[in-house]
């Protein structure tokens, strides 16, 4: 990542990805070297996930992503936290990114909870010291209790997101990328998510928050960018940009209805 | 990269717990497959086609043995690694690079504990105990990163070209055969009647300078030609140096093709 941004600030510039639809995503040397051209020229066209995407977002700033499925929320994010490469333009992101894409992503499964944290906390760049150091919070925020040093393969999906979302709150981040994740939790754990990404918004992080409930959104966002066919559709307050996605969804109800 | 040694550390751990926790005869199991294949070795080139062009045959053997094996365990293990872990590369970013280095490291430590043991057994049998032996830790370090470097390679062409993996397992068998483990390429029966045979076997296969150096010393308690010493060190940078280029260029697309 260059120096050009500041920690905690997110930028996108022009940016666009496509991908490649193929049933089976990996090619082989045989292929290569005699049947390429046509396995290329058969298959559907490429999906353009993100369109010359353009969107600044300064530290301490919160900021909901909406939008139909497959409008591009999840590339966006997956862009934004350098896991997957733009095929044009500018995505960076200043600081230590962490991203909570996934339910149990980055957890060894025959591992306990307690050793996931290390595996997890590793794997956003801490040292073991860091890691000891914030042990204790990260397991008391879960309310996993004993289940911490039982392996997580015995999880249900919520205690999943209790122990990924605890690494994540206490992992220092400049910028946090959520992809809606967080609905898997009940509500009293929501609520306690909320409160702690307010309070480390406080403290200068930045959130990117891709959701589908407006509640969730509104609790945390005072913007709004709403994503249609990887370009953005709107982007402004959140009372307004939520009014924009349920405008977008009826439009594309009363179209489905009227094909 | 310095941020993420602890995640290596967790990574050669939890790969090194997860093996030994699978089998039931945890550690030991790592020796049993190389001295195993050196006894069958050994009797059938003692009795069948019988070598006897070195004394203490099973040592000489041996050290050829551990050596092979962890170069074709190792890129073996390395080929599959990213796709194994391809939940942790399509959902975090972090230096992909630490993947294969794990699985090898993992490889060249279990070697190591082989290596620890045979070095007493050398002196021992072959009373070796001669200054060529501080030479050992070099040649085994070289042999780590030549190892590493085209582990590095075979990790990403593998998760771009699914049949890496399997052609490479195909060809490690007649690759073994060629390599001068259980036979000296400057001393074999058949020598005169194809005379290139020997230099070909010597030079043209990477794998066999590292054998030699680790035999000469281990084994003969004595220097190895500096012919092979330059083309060890110079093998070991070159795998390294290009695996890792070609590792930058084609990782950005991993989380796609995962």
């Amino acid at each position: 990542m260059s120096a050009s941004v500041t920690a905690g600030e997110v930028v996108l510039e022009e940016a666009s990805r496509a991908f490649e639809v193929r049933a089976d995503p990996a090619r082989t040397l045989k292929e290569l070297f005699i049947g390429r051209a046509r396995s290329h020229a058969s298959g559907p066209p490429p999906i353009h996930a993100l369109r010359d995407v353009s969107l600044r977002v300064a530290p301490g700033e919160a900021i909901g992503v909406m939008g139909r499925n497959g409008a591009g929320k999840t590339s966006t994010l997956r862009v934004l936290s350098g896991i997957v490469p733009l095929d044009s333009g500018r995505a960076e992101c200043g600081g230590r990114i962490v991203s909570l894409l996934e339910v149990g992503a980055g957890f060894g499964r025959d591992f306990t909870g307690r050793e996931n944290i290390h595996l997890n906390a590793a794997l956003h760049g801490l040292s073991r010291a860091e890691v000891e150091a914030r042990l204790e919070p990260v397991v008391a925020f879960s309310e996993l209790g004993h289940f911490i040093d039982v392996p997580v393969r015995t999880y249900s999906s919520g205690m999943f997101v209790r122990l990924g979302f605890s690494i994540a709150a206490h992992l220092d981040a400049d910028v946090m990328l959520i992809d809606e994740v967080l609905a898997v939790g009940d509500e009293a754990f929501q609520r306690k998510c909320l409160t702690r990404v307010r309070e480390l918004m406080e403290g200068g992080m930045t959130l990117v928050l891709v959701s589908h409930d407006a509640g969730t959104i509104e609790a945390v966002c005072e913007r709004v960018i709403v994503l249609d066919e990887g370009r953005i559709a709107f982007d402004g307050p959140t009372v307004e940009g939520v009014a924009a996605y349920r405008r977008l969804l009826e439009e594309s109800a009363g179209s489905a209805v009227r094909s | 990269m310095r941020a993420y040694r602890y995640l290596y550390e967790q990574m050669v751990r939890r790969e090194l717990r997860q093996k030994y926790k699978g089998s039931a005869l945890g550690v030991a199991y790592y020796l049993v497959n190389p001295l195993v294949l050196t006894a069958a070795y050994a009797l059938m080139f003692t009795y069948v086609l019988p070598y006897d062009r070195v004394e203490d045959y099973p040592l000489f053997l041996l050290i050829g043995i551990a050596v092979w094996l962890f170069f074709s365990q190792s890129l073996l293990a390395a080929a599959t690694s990213l796709i194994d872990q391809s939940a942790l590369v399509r959902k975090v970013r972090f230096p992909r690079e630490i993947i294969p280095a794990a699985v090898v490291s993992v490889q060249f430590v279990i070697f190591g504990v082989l290596v620890g043991l045979l070095v007493p057994l050398a002196v021992i049998v072959r009373g070796t105990l001669d200054p060529a032996l501080l030479l050992l830790p070099v040649l085994l370090a070289l042999l780590g990163v030549f190892v590493l470097g085209i582990g590095l390679a075979l990790a990403v062409l593998h998760a771009y070209f699914r049949d890496v993996a399997p052609i490479l397992s195909a060809i490690l068998f007649p690759w073994f055969l060629v390599t001068p483990i259980f036979f000296r390429p400057t001393d074999f029966p058949g020598q005169d009647k194809l005379p290139w045979l020997g230099e070909a076997l010597r030079w043209g296969n990477p794998v066999a300078p590292f054998i030699e150096s680790v035999r000469e010393v281990l084994f003969f308690g004595r220097f190895p030609e500096l012919g092979v010493i330059a083309y060890v060190v110079v093998a070991a940078a070159l795998a390294l140096g290009l695996g890792r280029a070609l590792f930058r260029r084609m990782e950005r697309e991993l989380a796609v093709v995962l």
